[in-house]
Order: structure tokens, then C-alpha cells, then sequence
């Protein structure tokens, strides 16, 4: 490390003025009030007892640097707080200060691996030094990074176990790739379209479970009056951690009892009960070990803790009861939130005071509201209430909209067939003949008399259908006969679609082996075409060959359908044999005929290739492209 | 008139089936009914439509219905009318004899519904100018669509304001699912194809019915447009392209009579293949595959002019799309150029190539 120049800054302490600086030997920080003659009142902080950075946001109007000292002997880390003031770059030299000192410190880190690590978090408090004024670089940034993801070849397996259709179509699809693309090749297109399903893989797999209520999650059995239960090193880590009774009750008998003796009676007895917050019965068989810890505190001094941390007053609770005349006015507070024995409502206190030490013992994600006041502009944001400070700026992206008529009008020439037929037309003609039309005279309710309905329809009850043929008029025989046929078809049609969404319909008469085939076929031949799209579309020159020996696989895709076709082929001939056998059988037993259609046996090749006609279409359609394409380039396609 | 637009059923409605409210859009495009006519006339099909409705009134007294013309350059209402234009109904009406609607031979509220829609046809007809045949080929569906779906509205909360006393009032637009109240549905018959400019409206339309549970039935006699199938197939109602228009009243009385309670229980005679193609905003083309503007969601069949939406002006990356197929082949001559020395000699497709 190149000597750093002294560094130093003009900085407020305690309400004085004085100098701060790092002195030459950077072992230490140093601040000198002003005039200062007798080094009593200079404040020094050795660098190596520096155990936690905080630095006001680069935001705000004071620039405050905050030093956590935890001399090796004391207990508890001392704060020095220094304001700095020069007028004219106070932020300048704070930051060069705070980065100095993070250099200083991470190089001390770095030397010596005894530095006393206070809470065991000061590489978090670095951290948190130096998230003050940069966004965090590292962290989670592995799940969002797509080439990571494709390479993490542990993640995609453990992935593939979670998932096994999609182990099915990679293993297929790897035994039927191309040979020339390797298998890290292969790996990588495979997954480069999967790269949302690995993202969510893996940050579920690294996401960390929590503590959990570890007593009612023991469920103890009881098998021939005998109890019965399974409780992991973990679960016993948990229930100590949860109840600090409990921890006490077995450093105080387990030497007398054994081990196992002692949790099945644990279970069984009336404090295991109490602390699960259930009501205690008289029938409940009493253990004179574990009732003298009954009335016991099963309290870690969380509660003190609490009390002694600064709660910030616009969500303090207790901060309005003086306002509001404390327990004297208002409704009584309901019963749940009075202070008293926990025999009351004990399962609403257990849960509450359970809650409270699973969630102190979770690190928490947002700045904790209990810091001293005025040190953290996020928190007094997130406190602040808004709505009394008028309306926020719209922050909305503006959407122009143009009116859509305008790019239409220009559009005349691609007019539909009926529009140029109706351009055809003569619009006086047109207009004379609907009005001559709707005329009441030709309706024929100018008799007064209202419209004759059952002449106006025109359906002519005398006619015969010999006239009818020379003259189709409106509601002749032909055209009503015509329109229930096409109706009768609509709802045979529609019957169909209804009544073949069965699951037995769906296999159309294959086999569920062969249908298992043909969806896996179906699968890989899909990840190929899309392999191919991607190759084809990427215009990158280097994968030309690449491409060439994926449209050689899509070849091949297509025998392997067509072998399942022929193989369902044959499936089918087995079945009209063994029936035709059948037949045989019976007429040379009974001399009896029986009637039967082999056409009405489902299945073979007819089906497969109904059933893989959009694919076979696709692959057509990709071998189309690439031929065009080459022929484009003037190479000889046959 | 407005009086008799089904009001008077109200009371009947407490008990029984529910009733429903029958809205017939019909196209009264001047230039697709002069082709149409040589096989059917307008004259005709109202006929046959007026049976029709007859029938519907005829299922259950409490039903009701409504009647739009999407003309070539508005969208009128024929029944109920307008109080507006029932002045001059009266006016023009003076040369013929006034209708006698206490006619013993016919149902009064047929005759009612008859009188009134063939006044207001005529009042459209004879009011529509050439210059509005001249300029315009299309008709306003989407226009009429609205109307439609305005009227059921107003007719459901009339119906559950009505109804409430004896039985909690139930809306259908609050409870698409319920089973009580005012069956809606919509009829439209088309003639003229070519909707193209009309596609957001109508599919906006198309979407709100679906949303309130309104099936909207297409009897298609002429023309062929994309965008009804499409809304016939969002509100599961019916879609009939008629194979012998003359057979109208076959096709209305088989496959559009019954309501949906009656549906549920019945195989619909619907078209099954159904075209979902959009159409570009760029050039009106109905379009397989085309792109869609990310912001918007403006579609175009081709790749706007610099990337840049028409519709929204939002400047749109193409990602990779710019890479045309054809390049690849091209590159890797060039590759093979590079490498071969500069011959095409390569011939066949499968010529093994250096590098990967």
C-alpha cells in the first residue's frame, strides 16, 4: 500500500470545533479540537478497535461520520460521532476520510486473522459502511446472471431431480443431438432457453428457512402406550434457542435422567403444555421434575432488551397513552392486550412471545427503526407521513396515441373482396332499390291492416317442391331444408368436440407406450426446432455448421416420427389380427358370422401423423428456409 | 312508445323463469343488401326477423327486446324508438292510413313491436342520403355493439330496481354468475364483411360483453369478417355463416332461439373453427404472424419504420430480428471464402464445415 498522505478534515465533536485526521502511521484516527493545548481533549481511536462505519447519505444536507470503537477489554463499543463542517467541501473530506479508514481496516482484516471480531459481524458492518454510498456490486447478483446460470451444471441437476419430464426430454434430446455439437454445446442451447426455470430453481434452492415454532412441530406418538417421537439435533438447537427454560431444566437434571427419558417425559408433561400455550386440565398426569418449573420465567430477557431500545415515537404505542388519558379514558383495552398473568389467554401470549423471539433472531432486511435518532434519512422517509405533504409528482411514462384513422386513410388499396364489390355499385340504384324495397306497399301493410307475417316470410304452404326447383325464392322448401342440414352438422360437429375430450378418446386408439413415445418425440423435436430457429435466426456466421448438422437432426426427428408411426402401424395390424383370430375361433366353434369393420380398429400410422402434422409441418417449414436460404447464396441444394 | 318497451312485463317477472332481453343488431349496409337482394331481400328478412322476435316474445311474456340498425354511417335505434323521432313518424305517416293496432287478428305487442320497427326503417332508409352510400362501403357495427351493450345495462338495473321488493336485487353486472336476473343476449346480423378499421371498437365491445356475460350471436348471411367470429367465440355465443340465406327463418328459429339457461342444456350449432387472426394497425391486413408493439400493444405486420410504433411513437428494439434468415447462409460463404480461399466450391448442404 503506497503511503497515504495524511488525510484530514475539518469536523465538529461533542458540539466543538477541531480538526479530524488519520495520523502518519495509520494506526490510529486522531480529532484536535481547535485551539486545543493539552492533548486531554483529543479523542483517539486506535484503527484496529474500529469495529463499524456509518456515514450519512450522500444526500443529505449533514455530513456525519459515525465510528463504532470496541476497545479489545471493554464490553461494549463506544460511538464517536464527528460532524463535519467545513464550508467548503464537508462531504469531500468525509469520504475521503471514511475511505481511507475502509482501506485501513480491510488491510488489518487481511494481515490478521485475530482481530477481535465484534458480534461476528464486522464484515457486515463494512459492508453496511460502504452500501452507504454505493449500491451493492456483489451479493445476489449470481441468479440474475443468465451465463452463470447456464453453466451451473449442479443447479440444472438439481433441477432436472425436481423435475423429471424435463430430465426426460434433455436426456432424449442429448442421446439424438448432432454429434458435432459437444455436450457443453448442447448444455448451454438446452438451457439458454431455460434460463427463467433455472433463475426460480435457484433462488428457491437458496432461499434459507427460518426458525419455526419447533414445539408444535415435534408430534410425539404414542404407540403401545409407549411414546414415540422423532426430534433432530436441529429441532433440540431450536427449542433451546426458543425456550430458555428448557435449556435450564436440562442442565439441571439431564446428568440425573437420561437423555431420551428426559425429552418423552418433556412431552408429556404439564410444562411442555404450558409453554405450547395450552390450557393445563387436571387429568394431565404431573411430573414433579419438571412442575417445580412451572411458574419458572421462560424468558431470555428479550423483553428488557426491548425495553432499552429507542423506539421511534410515531410508531411508539406506549409514547400516546398520556395523550389520550392513558388507562383512564377510552374503551378498555380489550383483553388480549392487558398486562397480566399468562394464564389468561395463553395461547395468544405463548404464540406473541414466540413470534417476538423468532423474529430477534432474524437479521433484519430494512434499517432497524431503533438506531438513534436523526442517524438514518431512510428511516425518518419510511416514518414520515406522507399524506400530509400534498401530492407526489406523477411519476407515469406518457403515452402518445395517435389516431389510429389517420395511418388507415392512406390504406385504400388493399380493400376486401366485398368492399370492391360494393364500389361497383351505384349508390342512387342502390338506395331506390332498398327504399322501393321497404316500401309499405311491397311489405304489404298498406292495407291498414298491419304486415301479413305468414305472406312476408314467403314460405308457400301449397307448394310443391316441383315448382320450387325453377324459382328459389325466400323460405322455399330446398333452402330451409339446406339450412337445418348445416345447423344439424354444426351440432354434430360440436357434439364431437364435446363429447371427445375424454381421456380414453385423447390416446386415439394408440397405446399409452407408443403415445409416451410420440410426446417425447414430439418433445425433443420441438427443442430442436427451436435450436434451429435460434441458430438460423442469429445471422451469426460461426454457428453455420452448427446449423447445418441441426437441420441433418431435424432429418433425423423426422424418421423417428415416422418409425413411431410405423411401429404404431403394426400395433394396430396386431390388434385386427388377434381380432380376425378371434373371429375365426368363434365361427369355427359356432359356425356363427360375426360382422366387423377392421376400419373401426383407432390408431396406426394415420393418427401418429395426424397427431404430428403441425410438427412435421414445422420441420418442413424449417427445411424449407434453410434451402431457400442456401439457394439464395447460389448453393446447389440437391 | 317508450312505454311499451317492455315495461309493462315488469310486474310478471317475480316468479318463473327468468326472463331475457333479446337485442338484435342489424346491419342495414344499403351497398350489401343491394347485392343480397336478388336472393334476399331486406324486405324479406325482416319479415323472417319479425317472426323471430315474435317467437322470443312469444317464450315467456316478461321477455323483451331491442332492435339496432348499424347503417352505413350511424347506428339507429329501430325499437324502442327515440322519443325524438317519433314526431315525425307521425308526420309521414298521414299519406298512408295510421296503423290500426287494435288489429283482432294479431297480438298487440307484436303488432306494437312490428309498427314501430318497420316506421323506423323506413324513417332510416328514406333520411340516408347518396352521398352517405357513396362514401362510405361499411357499416357501423361497432357503433351499434355499444348501443346494444349500453340498452342491456340500463335494462338489468331497471329489471333488479324493479324486482328487488320480492327478491334481493341481484345485477348482473355485480354477479355475472347469476341465474336470476335478466338474460341478455345479443343477435347480430351481418351482411357486409370488411370491419377491419372497425377492430379495437369491436373487440373492445367484444370484451365488455364477455365480462358481463353477454353471448353475442352472429347469423352472418353475407360478407365474412374475422373480428365478429372472434367476439361470437370471447362470449361463447353462436357464430352461423348461412350456407342458403333463403333458409333464414330455419336458421334463426333452430339456432338462435333459445336463451342461455336453455343453452346450457343444449348442443349450439356454432362454427367450430374459428379465425383468431388480428388485424395490423399499419395496413389493416388480417396478419398470421406479426408484431406487437411492447408498450401498446399495437400490432403490425411488418417491422414499423425505424423501429418506431405508430401508434405510440415508443422507439422499439428489435432484438436480434435484424439478423434476416437469409444472412446466415451468406455469412458463411463468406466464412468459407475466408477460409477456402475464396472459391464456392462447396455444393451440397452437407459439406463439412471448418471451425464448429
Amino acid at each position: 500500500m503506497a503511503p497515504v498522505p495524511t488525510i484530514q478534515g475539518a469536523a465538529g465533536y461533542k458540539k466543538k470545533d477541531g480538526t479530524f485526521s488519520i495520523a502518519q502511521d495509520q494506526k490510529s484516527i486522531q480529532w484536535q479540537p481547535v485551539g486545543a493545548r493539552d492533548a486531554e481533549k483529543v479523542v483517539t481511536i486506535a484503527v484496529a478497535n474500529i469495529t463499524n462505519l456509518q456515514q450519512t447519505p450522500e444526500a443529505a444536507a449533514k455530513v456525519m461520520l459515525k465510528i463504532f470503537e470496541k476497545p479489545p477489554d471493554a464490553s461494549e463499543s463506544v460511538t464517536h460521532l464527528f460532524h463535519f463542517n467545513s464550508p467548503s467541501n464537508p462531504r469531500g473530506e468525509a469520504n475521503a476520510i471514511k475511505d481511507a479508514l475502509t482501506n485501513l481496516i480491510s488491510a488489518l482484516k487481511a494481515n490478521d486473522a485475530n482481530t477481535p471480531k465484534a458480534n461476528g459481524a464486522t464484515s457486515a458492518a463494512m459492508a453496511i459502511a460502504s452500501a452507504v454510498t454505493s449500491k451493492p456490486t456483489s451479493g445476489p447478483a449470481r441468479w440474475y446472471d443468465d451465463a452463470g446460470l447456464k453453466t451451473d451444471i449442479e443447479l440444472q441437476q438439481s433441477l432436472m431431480k425436481k423435475d423429471p419430464a424435463l430430465h426426460r426430454t434433455y436426456m432424449e434430446a442429448r442421446r439424438t443431438k448432432p454429434d458435432i455439437i459437444s455436450d457443453s454445446q448442447f448444455n448451454s442451447q438446452f438451457w439458454s432457453t431455460r434460463t427463467n426455470i433455472l433463475r426460480a430453481h435457484a433462488v428457491e434452492s437458496h432461499q434459507k428457512r427460518g426458525a419455526y415454532n419447533v414445539l408444535s412441530a415435534v408430534k410425539p406418538r404414542q404407540v403401545d402406550g409407549e411414546l414415540k417421537m422423532n426430534i433432530s439435533a436441529e429441532q433440540v438447537q431450536l427449542i433451546f434457542s426458543q425456550h430458555p427454560l428448557v435449556k435450564r431444566v436440562y442442565d439441571e437434571n439431564v446428568p440425573k435422567l437420561n437423555e431420551m427419558e428426559f425429552w418423552s417425559r418433556f412431552f408429556l408433561s404439564r410444562l411442555f403444555k404450558k409453554l405450547k400455550g395450552e390450557r393445563i386440565v387436571e387429568t394431565d398426569g404431573t411430573d414433579p421434575t419438571f412442575d417445580r418449573y412451572l411458574d419458572a420465567s421462560n424468558d431470555s430477557g428479550l423483553d428488557q432488551r426491548l425495553l432499552g431500545l429507542h423506539i421511534p415515537n410515531i410508531i411508539d404505542l406506549e409514547g400516546n397513552e398520556e395523550n389520550q388519558g392513558g388507562s383512564r379514558g377510552g374503551n378498555r383495552a380489550d383483553f388480549t392486550m392487558r398486562p397480566g398473568s399468562a394464564a389468561k389467554v395463553p395461547i395468544v401470549r405463548t404464540l406473541n412471545s414466540l413470534s417476538e423471539k423468532i423474529m430477534a433472531h432474524v437479521a433484519p432486511s430494512d434499517v432497524d427503526p431503533a438506531d438513534p435518532i436523526g442517524m438514518d434519512e431512510e428511516t425518518f422517509n419510511a416514518l414520515a407521513l406522507k399524506d400530509l405533504q400534498g401530492d407526489a409528482a406523477e411519476n407515469r411514462i406518457m403515452l402518445n396515441i395517435k389516431e389510429q384513422s389517420q395511418f388507415f386513410a392512406n390504406e385504400k388499396s388493399a380493400v376486401s373482396a366485398e368492399a370492391a364489390l360494393y364500389a361497383k355499385q351505384v349508390p342512387s340504384e342502390v338506395l331506390a332499390g332498398l327504399r322501393s324495397d321497404v316500401n309499405p306497399m311491397s311489405i304489404g301493410n298498406g292495407t291498414g291492416r298491419g304486415l301479413d307475417l305468414s305472406s312476408a316470410i314467403g314460405v308457400l304452404e301449397e307448394s310443391d317442391s316441383e315448382d320450387e326447383r325453377k324459382t328459389a325464392h325466400v323460405g322455399s322448401k330446398a333452402s330451409l331444408v339446406d339450412a337445418q342440414k348445416q345447423i344439424l352438422e354444426g351440432v354434430k360437429a360440436r357434439r364431437l368436440e364435446i363429447d371427445g375430450s375424454s381421456a380414453q378418446t385423447s390416446l386415439a386408439g394408440l397405446s399409452q407406450k407408443i403415445f409416451d413415445r410420440l410426446t417425447l418425440t414430439h418433445a425433443t423435436t420441438t427443442e430442436f426446432l427451436h435450436h434451429f430457429w435460434t441458430i438460423f435466426l442469429s445471422g451469426d456466421p460461426d454457428r453455420a455448421g452448427e446449423l447445418a448438422k441441426m437441420v441433418e437432426t431435424l432429418e433425423r426427428a423426422m424418421d423417428r416420427i415416422n418409425a413411431v408411426a410405423a411401429d404404431a402401424e403394426k400395433e394396430r395390424d396386431q390388434v385386427i389380427a388377434r381380432t380376425k383370430q378371434d373371429i375365426l375361433d368363434i365361427y369355427q366353434r359356432t359356425q356363427k358370422k360375426t360382422k366387423w369393420d377392421p376400419k373401426s380398429v383407432a390408431g396406426g400410422e394415420k393418427v401418429v401423423k395426424e397427431m404430428m402434422e403441425p410438427t412435421t409441418r414445422a420441420i418442413q417449414k424449417a427445411m424449407k428456409e434453410y434451402k431457400k436460404a442456401l439457394a439464395a447464396e447460389g448453393i446447389d441444394t440437391s | 312508445m317508450n312505454a311499451v318497451d317492455g315495461s309493462d312485463h315488469y310486474e310478471a317477472a317475480v316468479e318463473g323463469p327468468s326472463p331475457s332481453l333479446l337485442v338484435i343488431v342489424l346491419d342495414t349496409n344499403p351497398h350489401a343488401w343491394a347485392l343480397l337482394a336478388p336472393t334476399l331481400p331486406l324486405s324479406k328478412a325482416i319479415a323472417n326477423i319479425l317472426v323471430f322476435i315474435n317467437a322470443h316474445l312469444a317464450v315467456n311474456n316478461a321477455n323483451q327486446v331491442a332492435v339496432v340498425a348499424s347503417h352505413s354511417h350511424r347506428a339507429v335505434w329501430l325499437y324502442p324508438r327515440p322519443p325524438s323521432s317519433s314526431s315525425s313518424e307521425d308526420v309521414e305517416m298521414t299519406n298512408d292510413q295510421p296503423p290500426k293496432l287494435d288489429d283482432a287478428n294479431k297480438y298487440r305487442p307484436f303488432a306494437l313491436i312490428e309498427n314501430s320497427l318497420l316506421a323506423s326503417l323506413r324513417d332510416l332508409i328514406s333520411t340516408t342520403a347518396e352521398k352517405d352510400v357513396a362514401t362510405t362501403s361499411t357499416t357501423q357495427m361497432a357503433g351499434a355493439l355499444t348501443l346494444a351493450l349500453s340498452y342491456i345495462n340500463k335494462a338489468t338495473v331497471l329489471y333488479s330496481d324493479t324486482t328487488s321488493s320480492s327478491k334481493p336485487a341481484t345485477n348482473a353486472i355485480d354477479a355475472p354468475e347469476n341465474t336470476t336476473g335478466l338474460q341478455s343476449r345479443i343477435l347480430v346480423v351481418s351482411v357486409s364483411g370488411d370491419l377491419a378499421h372497425q377492430y379495437i371498437p369491436i373487440m373492445n365491445t367484444t370484451f365488455a360483453a364477455q365480462r358481463l356475460r353477454i353471448p353475442i350471436d352472429i347469423l352472418k348471411l353475407a360478407g365474412d369478417t374475422v373480428f365478429l367470429q372472434q367476439a361470437s367465440d370471447t362470449t361463447k355465443g353462436i357464430y352461423m355463416h348461412l350456407r342458403s340465406p333463403q333458409g333464414l327463418l330455419q336458421y334463426l328459429m333452430m339456432a338462435f332461439l333459445p336463451d342461455q339457461m336453455a343453452r346450457k342444456h343444449l348442443v349450439a350449432p356454432t362454427q367450430e373453427v374459428v379465425d383468431f387472426r388480428a388485424a395490423c394497425f399499419c395496413h389493416r391486413k388480417v396478419v398470421d404472424v406479426g408484431f406487437v408493439c411492447s408498450i401498446c400493444l399495437s400490432i403490425f405486420c411488418s417491422p414499423p419504420e425505424g423501429a418506431i410504433c405508430l401508434t405510440c411513437s415508443t422507439h422499439l428494439a428489435l432484438g436480434d430480428y435484424g439478423a434476416k434468415p437469409a444472412v446466415v447462409p451468406r455469412k458463411k460463404k463468406k466464412k468459407r471464402r475466408v477460409n477456402g480461399g475464396g472459391g464456392d466450391t462447396p455444393s451440397a448442404r452437407g459439406t463439412p464445415v471448418p471451425g464448429e
